[in-house]
């Protein structure tokens, strides 16, 4: 095995002390001279037409700039208006509530809110679609006009599969459909000695940053430049849509990425081309920041999801059959992952036959979006509860049975695409060997609450996107990395271990900076699990093409042969002759002074993706359940991800931790409720309940190395794998400690209560 | 609205600022001071993203009102490191990788220094109680809880 330097330590964060002494930048934290506050009026109806609107009360308020309706904007062509991001204000009709119908432009944001209470709407109510499933069936009202075209870029940016979605020409609820089979089901349910058949339901929730969606954007009308200050995964992204949208050449858009309070797939394209536009009308820089009611009402969550789902499983513990039929509600315009959804659910073990159809329809909800894995967690819960059901039938181990039937390297997935290397079993095999899995069946602890232990796993694809970086030689000899990527939690320290591998230099030596669209090389959006996978292969390929340029100067000056050169603690010197040696600094002298013999060194990176690296997790959950109430309590939580190659474990642990913790969150509490008339309930964190520092345990991690074709040192993204299995687990632990199955996550002690029968 | 004068002492300096009384201790300290490193991420004194601390007390200072903090000594994460050297919360925060967006940890590290102050040797149930009112979405907590409990042996 290869032993490296630098790759494959735990590193601190390489950026220095500003995330810990409040110096870090946030979109927010802009000022601009001049500068107005937005502020939006959203609608209170779930569907609605616009009769009027009335803002001269609001106008006539002191520090009131501008109102501004749809009337007042840029319009789109009938198809763009079936995408979610070209409707940056209502017009005519409100499809959702919370969609945003009024900007308000005031000198402070309290003047601006002060004036969204003096405008008068009047609307028409419609009726509202609120099921999904109801929504589906022959002459159910529409959500909103047919949908005519689909803009799936931005769900690419997480995962990239080749498969083309079924669409019907009748006006219809469903945005889109896709549907596999493989094998003969009738033969597959006959062959089962059991056969399991459930309804899967688990809730709308809500990605969770703590910052809340903040752009800035100033547009210098004399040199028709615009500039943005914002929170989002994807600076190039959204100068692209920006470009497209508005017709402005990206020569004269300069999007900055800011530091990300947290995105989780929520924060990508939402606000900014409004903001831009806001920015324009009104000649002055303009910020729009989100209130939390905002964010919760009025971004986009994640799909709830129902999965109706029958497995067969002989007693031998073969799987034989999976027929299922996936729902996502994806709210009132596409942006639910069906697909993605299908390929999971029948793609964690090798069903011989198998039928699975997905289906994403809107309903008169906030339209949702990407999350961590977008869609995964809810076939997830489906099929590994059921895997639980079906061994504890056949009185056969839950993990033993998962093994026996799991995916690897070569078996196909429902597309039949076939998968790569994969790390499933490597994470099971940790389990069995782990202490909290052994401890299974030591169910009392004396306080009279059931305890129980339960398994699931989770995998993800992974998104595929090119990329590029710079890596140059500073005057002093140290290096200078550059890169287009977001850096949200860490990537950035990644890329300087990587360069100060592939140049023999101490970490210290190396220093990262992303650049914004007009400054930087191109990246991706950092999503998908894919910014180390992708931009970190690019970093790279441009230290390698830096260390050769060196070495070629460094073998000139000491008549060598380029081919005998190394490069070793800040030196280029001749293999076997470390007498023969030129420093850093001395390179960076003869590339960079006045009257320099050489060009200076810079290294370009510039990669594409074509093969994915699917990534897995299993989790093992040890909940108590007071069978009184209820009340689930988590007393600790394991989680074995296989990274393909830790290139930096602390922060690779951070992220398993992290997301384990969503999927938590989305085991137990999250669910965004809304009424009868489909106006959300819970518009505030403190009826959102996110998992609080109380409410789960320290979380014990394992990583596994089973390593990636095409990543760096055989990286995999880890990201994404680590939110998926929450609910299951937990489902799974609950079932263990009180003998009942819940179906519909979050399992909340209402939930638990009706499935004993008590209430 | 008539607007009124208000005073504090933040992170050992004086401030003054010429405000509308509706508006928050937080927002006068993000946007008339130019304080930035505060954050907001709900309004409404769930998250814990804008904690200071005031005459002693961790605050919600999304919830106060500027005028209700007129006089008041305030410290905000600004003012946690000492003449450029970290304080031992901050730099065990670097050390255990606590750190991912950033956005909760000035509160986070503003909850753990009061912990300090009080419980110089906390356990991990009372880091936990100490921080339940700051959410944190990225890391799931176990290495802030860690980071806490390091610089208490620190």
């Amino acid at each position: 095995m290869t032993t490296y330097s630098t790759v494959g330590k735990p590193i601190t964060r390489v950026e220095g002390s500003h995330k810990v002494t409040g110096d870090s930048l946030y979109a927010a934290d802009i000022q601009l001279p001049g500068m107005l506050h937005c502020k939006l009026l959203r609608s209170p109806h779930a569907h609605a037409r616009i009769v009027g609107i009335d803002a001269s009360k609001a106008l006539a308020l002191e520090g009131v700039e501008r109102v501004i309706t749809a009337a007042d904007l840029p319009t789109f062509s009938e198809k763009r208006m079936s995408n979610r991001g070209y409707n940056l204000l209502a017009d005519d009709e409100v499809v959702f509530n919370g969609q945003p119908v009024v900007a308000v432009l005031a000198e402070t944001p309290s003047i601006a809110e002060e004036a969204l209470d003096l405008i008068d709407i009047e609307y028409e109510e419609l009726p509202a679609v609120l099921d999904a499933l109801a929504a589906m069936e022959d002459g159910s009202p529409l959500a909103r006009k047919p949908i005519m075209e689909i803009d799936r870029s931005e769900a690419k940016g997480h995962v990239s599969v080749d498969v083309k979605e079924e669409r019907s020409d009748k006006p219809s609820n469903i945005a889109s459909q896709a549907k596999f089979s493989r094998g003969d089901i009738d033969q597959g349910i006959a062959e089962a000695d059991c056969i399991v058949e459930n309804t899967w339901r688990s809730a709308m929730m809500h990605q969770g940053y703590i910052e809340p969606h903040s752009t800035v954007a100033d547009f210098d009308a004399a040199s028709g430049e615009l500039t943005i200050w914002s929170a989002t995964q994807g600076q190039f992204f959204v100068r692209d849509q920006i470009s497209n949208m508005l017709r402005i050449p990206e020569t004269k858009i300069r999007v900055i990425g800011m530091e990300l309070g947290g995105g989780f797939g929520g924060k990508i394209f939402l606000t900014q081309t409004l903001t831009a536009v806001l920015a324009k009308i009104a000649g002055r820089p303009v910020k729009l920041i989100f209130t939390r009611k905002d964010d919760l009402q009025g971004a986009t969550p994640s799909a709830g999801c129902v999965v109706e789902l029958k497995t067969g499983m002989k007693k031998d513990g073969s799987i034989t059959v999976i027929k299922a039929k996936i729902v996502y509600d994806s709210g009132a315009f596409p942006g639910a992952s069906a697909v993605v959804g299908a390929i999971l659910l029948g793609g964690y073990y090798r069903f011989p036959n198998l039928e699975i159809e997905t289906y994403e329809v809107l309903t008169n909800k906030v339209s949702v979006g990407a999350i961590r894995a977008p869609g995964a967690h809810n076939v997830t819960f489906a099929i590994e509860s059921q895997m639980d059901m079906m061994a504890r039938e056949l009185q056969l181990d839950p993990l033993e049975v998962r093994m026996q039937n799991a995916v690897s390297e070569g078996d196909a997935m429902p597309t039949e695409v076939k998968y790569p290397r994969i790390g499933m079993k490597e994470c099971l095999e940790a389990v069995r060997d782990s202490d909290l899995w052994k401890s299974r069946g030591t169910k009392q602890n004396g306080n009279g609450k059931a305890r129980g232990v339960g398994l699931a796993i989770g995998g993800w694809l992974g998104g595929l996107q090119p990329a590029s970086a710079h890596v140059e030689l500073n005057g002093d000899g140290t290096v200078k990395v550059l890169v287009g990527a977001n850096d949200i939690s860490g990537t950035n320290t990644s890329f300087a271990q990587i360069a100060a591998e592939e140049l023999g230099l101490p970490l210290e030596m190396v220093s990262v900076a992303t650049g914004d669209t007009k400054t930087s090389p191109f990246a991706g959006m950092s999503a998908g699990s894919k910014t180390l996978f992708t931009v970190g292969r690019a970093v790279k390929a441009a230290a390698e093409d830096a260390r050769q340029q060196l070495f070629d100067i460094a073998a000139e000056r000491l008549e060598a042969n380029p081919d005998d050169m190394e490069s070793f603690e800040g030196e280029i010197r001749v293999k076997g002759s470390p007498d023969k040696s030129i420093p850093f600094r001395r390179l960076a002298g003869i590339t960079t002074g006045f009257g320099a013999l050489y060009p200076p060194v810079v290294g370009k990176g510039s990669i594409t993706a074509r093969k994915q690296a699917p990534g897995f997790t299993a989790q093992v959950a040890e909940v108590e359940v007071d069978e009184e109430t209820g009340q689930v309590t988590l007393l600790n939580w394991g989680i074995v991800q296989d990274a393909g190659f830790a290139i930096n474990p602390l922060s690779v642990a951070g992220q398993m931790q992290g997301g384990a913790t969503q999927g938590i969150g989305i085991g137990l509490w999250e669910e965004m409720v809304y009424d009868d008339e489909g106006k959300l309930i819970n518009d505030g964190l403190l009826d959102y309940r996110m998992p609080t520092a109380l409410d789960v345990p320290n979380i014990a991690t394992h990583i596994v190395e089973v390593p990636s074709e095409e990543g760096p040192y055989g990286a995999r993204g880890v990201g994404e794998p680590s939110i998926i299995p929450g609910a299951a687990a937990i489902s799974n632990a609950v079932e263990d400690a009180i003998g009942v199955r819940v179906t519909e996550a979050p399992i909340t002690p209402e939930r638990i209560l009706r499935a004993m029968g008590k209430i | 609205m008539a607007k009124l004068e208000v005073h504090y002492t933040i992170n050992g300096r004086k401030h003054e600022a010429y405000i509308e009384p509706n508006l928050t201790l937080l927002d006068v300290v993000r946007d008339d001071l130019r304080l930035t490193g505060s954050k907001e991420g709900c309004g409404t004194g769930d998250c814990g993203a804008c904690t200071m601390i005031v005459d002693g007390k961790l605050v919600t200072a999304c919830l106060m009102l500027a005028p209700q903090a007129d006089g008041a000594e305030i410290t905000t994460i600004e003012g946690v490191a000492e003449n450029g050297t970290l304080h031992p919360v901050q730099q065990a925060f670097l050390d255990k990788g606590a750190v991912q967006c950033g956005f909760c940890i000035p509160g986070m590290i503003l909850a753990g220094k009061v912990l300090l102050d009080q419980n110089p040797k906390p356990n991990d149930y009372e880091i936990r109680e100490a921080i339940a009112g700051n959410l944190c979405r990225c890391t799931g907590y176990t290495k802030i809880v860690e980071a806490i409990a390091a610089a208490a042996e620190a």
